[in-house]
């Protein structure tokens, strides 16, 4: 049945298979169809299809330091909590091509003119569309917009999925950022076993469901997917107090915690490269062997990178300790000031990808313990 | 007290809707300074950029060497006295800025700003100015004093103190008697002197011993080695300036001069846009602080 | 030799001097002459005995040492008011280690060292005030020495442990 009455907050049942027609309906509008996929042992975000690229029957199990797959054999889609990629690659690009100069006698410079790409990311999660949310503070200010991150943000699609079966290392309750979706989206899906439910959250949405054949849910249904819900918020086993940030880690930089983390902290990059809010990036020039054309490229950039606080004379956060005490303190500290929120979204990622398992909840309460001794 | 910002688009070099595209300058003069140290005159190509181009004392440009990169240099000078070319004093010592010593008169480079903070000079109007400064602390601040120079009257007391390592490490020296005639009292100190040297031999923070300042009335503007300014800072506070009348300019790993990449934050701050000039107040707290 | 009142209106410009008791002043004033060096004049050089105590009232004193393959290294300079020459009033300095040459024309007072310290030694609250004094002179001038040591407008491929 198609009822032509919907709204947005509207809530249909769409069957499993309407979700490829619609992603189908999507590239015939101009978008580039990006979601997860199982690759190389692990999800990545790249470019899909239909549910024959998602990650089928796969449950995910995560550790500090670990990240593992279940096969459950259901035909469900979304069970897994998502990898150590997250959406920033697409709205802010690992690598990008700035300007191209040539030298012609004088300087000519040729600016990237390749088109925007417009995106729709499917199965964004509640942390995830946060994470998003907090990247618009910082690439879209009054005084500066970033317009790579402007042009591919303004042409977004947001399919979101909630979250039904959080891991360990997600503490997103704690950071107020889920596990349910509130706003931000353009469709908000719930997996059931059967079915997809679907929240129309914006016009685009609504006319690209309008055109799908789905059901209203029955009352069973809608109670079911609440249930399930609530189930996913009450199973999150890690937390992080976070009522005495940014002040307590700020007002902490002579910890001796920072001295001890200073010494398993592996100044890999990993926590930064995987963090769904990190920002930091760095221009470089490839330049040609008779240097007479360069290409300036931007490209990702990480605190704990040794060249990231070179001055002439010296470094000014030489040691692994001031590299990590630095990440931390902008995370849950500095960054509040900066953009009236703290850069934290509770994903786990960095628990769950950083080689050394290094827990940036334990970090905040160990501090906040010394502070009390 | 704030320290006045000017950083429109319709006073700038560079876009605001495209990521570091720069607009292209040509090299007019070249002037050797100190050993490793040259001063770059450079014009805008684009008479329309150059039209509505300003900047104020403090403020710096994102100068592109195409095939080295960017470096953050102050402005030397200002628009004024330099008639409107823009004036960058550049020390050979890193990757970009020694691609910057193998340019020619004529050769062109990409500018990107002006960013940052600039000295508070109409802030301090009617107070006694210290200046103190060492190394190439003093190009960053050579364009504060000219405008205060033009604007004598409107300051009390004013002191330029500057230090080098050795006297052939002081930066233009055939301006010191300007200045000196037009109401500047100059003490220059070197760490050591040579034999024809009748100079100060000493560092530039033990001035104070010697002078008695008002505390009430009495700004100072720092720029050079942060130990410098350090003890600069340390001297004055004993003396009872307050933090809040003792400005610093600090210098950060800066990318973009736009607080976009991350690079130059220390504590809340982004260097290139929050600063680089700050009163010291606002920084009290994380300035000592090791490796923050 | 200058008169006795020139020396003591000269030493009551210098702010510690205008401190002491008057009977403090006086013996100390007795110990002292006024001596106006040319540029190029020497007070003492490396290895002589210490006999005086000087404070630069007008003018610049530079104090040098002797370096082989280097010259004589100037490392400071007397300004007004500053004191120099110290190390005959500390117990246990035998002989300069520096030498000492007016730069600029200049004016400075000259203390007996030897007569400094038996005043010392006898009046104990004189001496107390004296080795105060002595004291913040050294202390400022080990900060800037400090400084000066730590080279702080050196590049980054000269450091203190290169």
């Amino acid at each position: 049945m198609t009822d032509k009455s919907l709204t947005i907050g509207s809530t249909v049942a769409l069957p499993k298979p309407e979700l490829d027609l619609l992603m189908a309906d999507l590239r015939k509008n101009g978008f580039q169809t990006v979601g997860p996929h199982l690759q190389d042992e692990s999800i990545v975000y790249t470019k899909i299809d239909g549910l024959k690229d998602l990650p089928r029957g796969i449950l995910s199990e995560q550790n500090p330091g670990s990240y593992r797959m279940i096969q459950t054999g259901k035909d469900r889609y979304f069970d897994f909590i998502p990898g150590g990629q997250s959406w920033k690659q697409f709205l802010f690009p690992p690598r990008h091509t700035l300007f191209t100069a040539v030298k012609d006698g004088k300087w000519l410079l040729k600016e990237n003119d390749e088109p925007t790409p417009r995106y729709a990311l499917i199965g964004v999660r509640a942390c995830e569309l946060a994470a998003i949310h907090i990247q618009d503070r910082v690439f879209l200010r009054e005084d500066f917009s970033d317009p790579i991150y402007r042009l591919r943000r303004e042409g977004l699609f947001i399919l979101a999925v909630n979250c039904l079966d959080p891991d360990a290392t997600c503490f997103c309750v704690s950071m107020g950022t889920g596990p349910r979706l509130a706003a931000g989206f353009d469709l908000c899906v719930t997996e059931l076993d059967e079915v997809f439910l679907v929240e129309v959250g914006s016009e685009l949405g609504r006319s690209l469901l309008a055109d799908r054949t789905y059901d209203l849910p029955s009352a069973f249904v809608q109670n079911t997917a609440n249930q399930a819900l609530e189930r996913a918020a009450e199973s999150m086993v890690r937390t992080m107090d976070t009522s005495d940030l940014p002040g307590l880690l700020t007002g902490q930089l002579e910890a001796e915690r920072w001295t001890e983390v200073g010494k398993r902290c592996l100044s890999c990059a990993n926590c930064t490269l995987v963090c769904p809010t990190c920002f930091c990036w760095d221009a470089t020039d490839q330049v040609d062997i008779l240097g007479k054309s360069t290409r300036r490229e931007r490209v990702w950039d990480s605190c704990f990178n040794p060249h990231y606080s070179y001055v002439v004379g010296g470094n000014t956060r030489p040691n692994i300790r001031s590299r990590y005490r630095q990440w931390l303190t902008h995370k849950l500290g500095a960054w509040k000031g900066q953009f009236d929120v703290l850069g934290c979204v509770g994903c786990g990622r960095c628990i769950t990808w950083c080689p050394a398992g290094i827990d940036l909840t334990e970090e905040v309460a160990a501090i906040r313990a010394e502070v009390k001794a | 007290m704030t320290t006045t910002l000017i950083n429109t688009s319709a006073h700038s070099a560079g876009y605001t809707d495209k990521l570091l595209l720069p607009h292209w300058a040509e090299i007019v003069k070249i002037i050797p300074e100190i050993d490793g140290v040259t001063t770059f005159q450079l014009k805008f190509t684009d008479p329309e950029v150059e039209n509505r181009y300003r900047f104020e004392p403090g403020q710096f440009n994102m100068l592109y060497v195409p095939g080295y990169g960017e470096a953050a240099i102050s402005m030397s000078s200002d628009l004024e006295t330099a008639h409107g070319l823009l004036v960058h004093t550049i020390r050979h010592i890193g990757n970009v800025t020694r691609g910057t010593s193998r340019l020619k008169v004529g050769d062109v480079v990409g500018i990107r700003g002006p960013f940052g903070t600039s000295w508070p000079l109409d802030a301090i109007e009617g107070l006694d100015v210290v200046i103190a400064c060492g190394g190439i602390g003093l190009p960053p601040l050579r364009g504060a004093i000219y405008r205060i120079i033009r604007n004598r009257e409107k300051y009390g007391k004013v002191t330029l103190l500057y230090g080098a390592r050795t006297p052939k490490d002081l930066m233009y020296p055939t301006e010191y008697e300007t200045w000196q005639k037009a109401g500047i009292d100059m003490q220059v100190t070197v760490d050591r002197g040579d034999e024809t040297w009748t100079g100060r031999v000493g560092v530039v923070p033990m001035w104070f011993y010697h002078f008695r300042v008002d505390p009430h009335k009495t700004a100072v503007l720092t720029c050079g080695p942060e130990i410098m300014m350090r003890f600069v800072i340390y001297e004055a506070l004993a003396r009872r300036i307050p933090s809040d009348h003792i400005y610093i300019s600090l210098e950060r790993n800066m990318k973009c001069g736009q607080g976009a990449c991350g690079h130059c934050q220390q504590g809340p701050f982004f260097i290139c846009k929050d600063g680089p000039v700050f009163p010291f107040s606002v920084l009290e707290n994380i300035f000592n602080v090791e490796e923050y | 030799m200058v008169p006795a009142e020139d020396i003591h209106s000269a030493l009551q410009k210098i702010p510690w001097f205008s401190t002491l008791t008057p009977e403090h002043f006086k013996k100390t004033a007795e110990l002292a002459h006024l001596r106006y060096a040319k540029a190029g004049e020497t007070f003492f050089r490396e290895g002589d005995k210490q006999d005086y105590v000087y404070i630069v009232l007008e003018g610049r004193v530079s104090l040098d040492i002797f370096v082989p393959h280097h010259g004589k290294m100037h490392f400071y300079t007397a300004e007004p008011y500053d004191v120099f020459g110290w190390s005959s009033v500390t117990p246990g300095m035998h002989q300069r280690i520096a030498g000492a040459v007016a730069v600029l024309d200049s004016t400075v007072a000259c203390i007996d060292a030897e007569g400094l310290r038996q005043f010392a030694e006898n009046d104990h609250d004189f001496g107390y005030l004296l080795m105060r004094r002595l004291a913040n002179i050294v202390a400022s001038q080990l900060m800037v020495t400090r400084l000066q040591l730590i080279d702080m407008f050196a590049g980054p491929t000269e450091t203190m442990n290169d």
